[in-house]
């Protein structure tokens, strides 16, 4: 039986290629052409709805054990031990402050939204907060240095400016 | 020789050494990082290449992947975890030469080997370049189709994964750059009303969320590494001379089986490592000593990631395939600088051609110093604390994202949106490579296949007809058929065995 991460990716790929190819037949085409902007698209969708539908039927999975025992041979003991189950969560961190980010960083100004990120993901990595406040001090400066100075980009001011 | 007194020119002005030194010591400093790769390295540059002239563009890119790739060495020597993971297949023999006190030395045929690899691996991008430039001239759609459909099946083919995950991954790149009004009708596609979809996913935000956020949210999940303990290191390159005499089979298979994975599109340091290693311990007199600390599959290995590095700027500058993960970012750094891949590059822009040789040289030869004293200092770099430097790396991957797309908050929104979907792919097994491979060649392979279509009206016909492009399609379908092959070759062994038991 395949595991229940390839049925639920497979079918994920499969749904999107069919989805694909039914956009992409929608497409209008161009006057006295015969093949347009429709075929890609169709042509895509068409082997990802065929991909997905072997992923869920396990086709290939031979080749993943192969490469897995391989991998696990080569790596230290104690680094594949599994962690509680509660970090796999945390990964969501990463991305959800870089959308911070996007959505802060025009009305906070850079210095300030960086300086938020930063202590916000060095406490989450473990970091003593002796580490982490004039890390989320310090190192927005240092960016903002190598981004104005060297590279002339304005970064936004927002409501903390660069002071020079 | 006019072009080579021009290359020199354009190699030594001051930018562009400053941008070699400045790339090398960053390039050593994030290999040696466990966690950091050099893919990694080059995608968190890009923001920075942005704002350099074409050549020191260049230059920072090849100089400082020549120097993560070495440098991810220095922690498995000493730690036993990979710095990158084009080290990862020869830590174990490493790290025990290391316990049995022999650190230096496997250090010094790291560094040793890594830059004679190097070297050597620039060679034959000097001289299979311009050979097969000279012959792509001749090449029509037809012929660029299939061979873009070969870079996209290899890339399948060597992914350490499920060849049918490979190529999901592949086809979602190629449809992502479906995105967009750039496509051969000009009509929007795909982009549900959105102004900001109506451009199309731009590369660069792509690349850092998948290389780079992804890493850090990888490495959210993942305990922190032990500390290493500062050791005095006698001489580093101490016997390596007589290393290289006595194990030159050993080195100058490296070397060329590093060469061909290179040139293959989409394989690049980390599978050469792989290959290099077995072929070590296959052809060698005492396979039973590695893993033990043996010096052979040390000196292949090392040997051959590093010349898989320049000779996938072949395929990377000929046809804009990438040769690996590390070209795949350096093509759209060539399309930004106006460095257009094609046959022609060499043509008429040779002195940059020659600019791009003398780097690589160039930054071989400076890795053996500047390698030392990094390994000198190695207890205080490879210690620096996870939790000051990956949140450091996360907000560059946001700001570099956005300064390089014009100060859009758009392309940040891509950068949180690919690191997500790099990471869920890399925990189900889909090769993130295979992906990136299709997201930057998409729009080539319409083209070239739109273009042969409206050229035969509709006909499939000279897709198999015309002599090169008819070995090209059975190469691709050779690479597509080869899991099959490998798949039921392994059951009959198996089935051997059973029978013989």
């Amino acid at each position: 039986m395949t595991p229940l991460n390839d049925r639920i990716s497979g079918g994920a790929i499969a749904t999107l290629g069919a989805i694909a190819f039914l956009y992409g037949s929608k497409l209008p085409p161009v006057p006295g052409q015969q093949v347009g902007p429709a075929a890609f698209p169709m042509v895509v969708g068409g082997l990802l709805v065929l991909c997905g539908l072997m992923i869920v039927l396990g086709v290939g999975r031979h080749f993943e054990e192969v490469a897995e025992a391989d991998l696990a041979s080569h790596t230290a003991p104690e680094y594949l031990e599994p962690l509680p189950a509660w970090r796999a969560w945390l990964a969501l961190l990463p991305p959800a402050l870089v959308v911070f980010y996007a959505l802060a960083s025009e009305r906070l100004g850079f210095l300030l939204t960086a300086g938020i990120m930063v202590l916000i993901a060095s406490l989450a990595f473990g970091a003593r907060p002796k580490l982490a406040v004039p890390l989320a001090l310090i190192a927005p400066f240092v960016i903002n240095l190598i981004f104005l100075k060297l590279l002339r980009v304005p970064l936004p001011g927002g409501m903390l400016p660069f002071p020079w | 020789m006019d072009t080579l007194i021009q290359a020199f020119g354009l190699v030594f002005a001051p930018e562009v050494m400053i941008a070699i030194f400045a790339s090398a010591i960053y390039g050593l400093v994030v290999g040696s990082l466990p966690g950091l790769s050099a893919t990694m390295a080059t995608a968190l540059l890009v923001p920075i290449t942005f704002y350099l002239s074409p050549i020191a563009a260049i230059a920072t890119i090849i100089t400082a992947s020549a120097m993560a790739i070495f440098s991810g060495d220095i922690p498995g020597c000493l730690l036993r975890i990979p710095g990158t993971p084009a080290s990862a297949a020869y830590v174990d023999d490493a790290y025990a030469m290391t316990r049995k006190g022999e650190a230096e030395t496997a250090l010094g045929i790291c560094l040793w080997f890594s830059a004679l690899g190097g070297i050597a691996g620039t060679l034959s991008l000097m001289v299979l370049a311009p050979t097969l430039a000279e012959f792509a001239l001749s090449f029509s759609t037809y012929e660029n189709f299939w061979l873009a459909m070969l870079g996209l099946m290899c890339a399948t083919l060597v992914a350490r994964s499920s060849p049918i995950k490979a190529i999901a991954a592949m086809l979602l790149g190629l449809l992502i750059t479906c995105i967009g009004i750039d496509n051969p009708g000009g009509v929007p596609r795909f982009t549900f009303g959105s102004t900001d979809l109506l451009g199309g996913i731009e590369v660069i935000p792509a690349l850092v969320g998948v290389f780079a956020l992804s890493e850090v949210m990888r490495s959210l999940t993942e305990r922190e590494p032990p500390k290493l303990e500062h050791r005095k290191l006698g001489s580093i390159l101490k016997g390596q001379i007589e290393l290289t005499k006595k194990h030159p089979k050993q080195q100058v298979r490296g070397n060329i089986v590093g060469i061909i994975i290179g040139v293959l599109p989409g394989a690049g340091a980390d599978m050469a490592a792989w290959v290099s290693y077995a072929m070590a311990k296959r052809f060698s007199k005492t396979p039973e000593k590695f893993g033990t600390g043996h010096p052979e599959g040390l000196i292949e290995a090392g040997a051959s990631n590093n010349a898989s590095l320049a000779s996938g700027w072949v395929p990377a500058l000929l046809f804009g395939i990438p040769g690996d993960t590390i070209t795949a970012i350096a093509i759209g750094v060539l399309y930004m600088k106006g460095l257009n891949p094609g046959p022609t590059l060499f043509t008429e822009q040779a002195s940059s051609m020659y600019a791009f040789y003398i780097i690589f040289l160039l930054g071989n030869i400076i890795m053996i110093p500047l390698g030392i004293i990094l390994i000198r200092m190695a207890s205080r770099v490879v210690g620096a604390p996870r939790s000051a430097v990956m949140p450091v790396i996360m907000v560059f991957c946001a700001v570099g994202a956005f300064a390089t797309a014009g100060n859009n908050l758009f392309a940040v929104w891509c950068v949180a949106f690919f690191g997500c979907l790099g990471y869920v792919m890399d925990k189900n097994g889909y090769p993130v490579a295979a992906m990136v491979l299709g997201v930057v060649m998409g729009t080539m392979v319409e083209q070239s296949l739109v273009t042969s279509l409206i050229k035969s009206d509709g006909s499939i016909l000279p897709f198999f007809s015309r002599p090169v492009s008819m070995v090209l399609a059975a190469m691709t379908i050779t690479a597509l058929l080869w899991p099959v092959f490998v798949w039921t070759w392994r059951r009959m062994q198996a089935r051997r065995r059973v029978s013989m038991a």
